[in-house]
């Protein structure tokens, strides 16, 4: 008996107990769903959220250098090891760029009527779209940020060498940034008020990132300046550097050689360095993600594990009675192999249709879960889907055997003599 | 000429050393020849079904011998006897032993599907049957929209879709009215005159009167084995 006689005794089968095959059908269906719920809004979350980490760079390194010198009233004596860091990193191969990165909590930007410490935070309307301004980070670099943050110029001009150098009062936005403080007008050429002090806007980069919801706006609100700065502003020489390697594969390479550079830059009695890959926060992040999604996608495996006893169980009941059929099968000619392949298959398309139905249950249950719990649209991976559809197959062959091998067995004398 | 089933000292025993020990078939030993038609007769119990069961190999002796064809059906495998009971032999029952759910044309082919015929092939088989049996026009009913005698002619068709070389027929007219019964009998003459090896087992010396040889099972035991005048129908 060849595979396509045994689809069409399958189907025919089914489709001669719709009532019961549905129900049966409904353990998997269930099972499915919601183990394709979860395991695709955790996986979608983690890729969005990898998608943003990539688009801000995820082949860096992080540089700190500390000191702890400090003057009787408190100040600090650190020296700007910038300059050494950056012209040993320009010669240094597989580095692609190279800057300070420290955040500035101390800034607050202006302009007119816009103020950075008036804003709070964005809102989601009921729409899902993102209204209201949130404080852009202001970031105090090197000419070469853009460089590594995968940042490319939309208007004006990116910082220069120049400007940190003559210490010059200028910035450049990040699009997001650009938007809530200009709106629709070109903030080249304008000046802001960077904690009272004049900065010229000289240039606006492009948007890294698609889509407008809450993850994605925030990636480009932000303002740099040039570190140099401080000597303006105020404040401590920056700490924390980025270094951008050409790939992930010379990251290894490069940090061994920093770390050789840093130990004769850094006094280790007034100070430290380390370098570290940088993300590795988000990472750990993500991780835990997948650790939570591991632990639900295990709970909701146990309900498609009741689902596939579900199957056993209505397979069993229909071997006892179908026992006579079984009987004649086997008094006509029908091998034991055939026996097995016929309710094996049947077990199988059962289990099949409802995982297709389940994919479809698993589906919209992603797209409303990245909703509620993300504020994101979420569509399964092909990937789960593919593994959603072979699970739930292969839960029909593991849990139809042993009906079917106990068909196969029943000898022919006495399954005839059944009614 | 080499005989087509051959019986030697054949035990069928149930239970065998219990006090409850039945044997069905008690030293049974027994040839038959290519182009007879045999009739097995006996009271409930004599062990005449038991019988058609070991010649059918539907169920394996306790001890003896049987040769189907000249080969040994003890030595035979699950896999090689389901082969012989698709190849060579057409069942009939009393109670037809058709599947319900399928159609009169799907019950006729499957045989032919466990034979791994295409299914053009297997078309035509199925319908020559069916037109032999006079019921071409009703491929597509279900076994429970038809009569017993047409319920009967389908299983009839289900058998010598195959082109067995032997027909066993188990009570083949217990369920029907004495005319139907009578058109089934007809049929089995019809196809042993056509070469078929016919074995029909019946209570009835009236049926056994159809055959041209009557073998008479009495405990499990052949109490009588002869020739005799044919009946014709």
């Amino acid at each position: 008996m060849n595979i396509r006689q045994a689809i069409k005794m399958a189907w025919k089968s089914i489709l001669g107990k719709k009532g019961r095959s549905m129900l049966t059908m409904l353990g998997i269906i269930i099972g499915i769903g919601a183990v394709m719920t979860i395991v695709s809004a955790m996986n979608g979350y983690k890729e969005k959220t990898m998608e943003q980490y990539k688009a801000m760079g995820s082949d860096q390194l992080q540089v700190s250098i500390y000191s702890w010198m400090y003057d009787e009233d408190g100040n600090s004596l650190a020296p700007d090891y910038f300059p050494d860091l950056y012209d040993y990193c320009v010669g240094l191969e597989g580095v692609v760029g190279v800057t300070p990165n420290s955040r500035s909590w101390d800034l607050t930007v202006s302009y007119g009527t816009k103020n950075s410490s008036n804003m709070q935070d964005y809102q989601v309307d009921e729409k899902g779209n993102v209204v209201g301004d949130m404080p852009p980070n202001v970031y105090l670099v090197s000419d070469q940020y853009s460089m590594c943050r995968n940042l490319t110029i939309a208007r004006g001009r990116d910082l220069s060498v120049l400007d940190t150098r003559n210490y010059n009062q200028v910035c450049v936005l990040g699009a997001r940034a650009a938007k809530t403080f200009f709106g629709s007008a070109d903030p080249v050429g304008k000046t802001m008020q960077v904690n009272g002090c004049k900065f010229d806007v000289v240039g606006v980069y492009a948007s890294r990132i698609e889509g407008e919801d809450y993850q994605s706006v925030r990636v480009d609100n932000f303002i740099i300046l040039p570190y140099t700065a401080r000597r303006v502003l105020g404040g401590e020489q920056p700490t924390d550097f980025i270094v951008k390697c050409s790939n992930s594969d010379v990251m290894m390479e490069v940090k061994s050689k920093i770390e050789g550079f840093l130990k004769g830059l850094v006094d280790r009695n007034t100070g430290d360095a380390y370098v570290d890959m940088e993300n590795s926060w988000q990472q750990y992040e993500a991780e835990q993600m997948g650790m939570i999604s591991l632990v639900l996608g295990g709970i909701a495996a146990i309900s498609l594990l009741v689902g596939g006893i579900g199957i056993m169980n209505i397979m069993l009941v229909t071997v006892t009675e179908r026992t006579r059929e079984i009987g004649i099968r086997r008094a006509i000619g029908a091998q034991r192999s055939s026996i097995v392949t016929q309710f094996l298959m049947e077990a199988a398309m059962l289990c099949g249709i409802g995982g297709i139905l389940g994919i479809g249950l698993g589906t919209a249950g992603s797209v409303i879960a990245g909703r509620l719990m993300f504020q994101m649209t979420i569509y399964p991976a092909v990937w789960i889907t593919v593994c959603a559809f072979s699970l739930s197959v292969a839960l029909g062959i593991i849990f139809g055997i042993y009906p079917a091998v106990k068909a196969a067995n029943l000898q022919p004398v006495e399954a005839l003599r059944a009614e | 000429m080499a005989h087509l089933i051959e019986l030697r000292g054949v035990f069928k025993i149930y239970g065998e050393g219990l006090e409850s020990e039945v044997r069905a078939l008690d030293g049974v030993s027994l040839t038959v020849d290519p182009g007879e038609f045999v009739a097995i007769v006996g009271q409930s119990g004599s062990g005449k079904s038991t019988m058609m069961n070991v010649l059918g190999c539907l169920d394996i002796p306790t001890r003896g011998d049987y040769f189907l064809d000249g080969t040994d059906v003890r030595e035979l495998t699950d896999k090689e006897l389901s082969h012989i009971r698709n190849k060579q032999i057409g069942f009939i029952f009393q109670q037809y032993n058709l599947i319900q759910s399928l159609t009169v044309l799907e019950n006729v082919e499957l045989p032919l599907i466990y034979q791994g015929i295409n299914a053009d092939d297997r078309y035509d088989l199925a319908m020559e049957a069916l037109e032999r049996v006079g019921l071409a026009g009703r491929v597509k009913h279900k076994p429970t929209e038809m009569s017993g005698g047409q319920q009967q002619r389908v299983a009839i068709a289900r058998a010598i879709a195959t082109k067995p070389p032997i027909i066993m027929a188990d009570e083949p007219t217990g369920a029907l009215d004495s005319r139907t019964g009578h058109e089934v009998l007809q049929f089995l003459q019809q196809l042993n005159k056509e070469g078929s090896t016919v074995i029909l087992i019946t209570h009835d010396n009236g049926i056994a009167a159809t055959a041209r040889r009557c073998v008479r099972l009495q405990d499990g035991k052949i109490v009588e084995d002869r020739q005799q005048e044919v009946d014709w129908l």
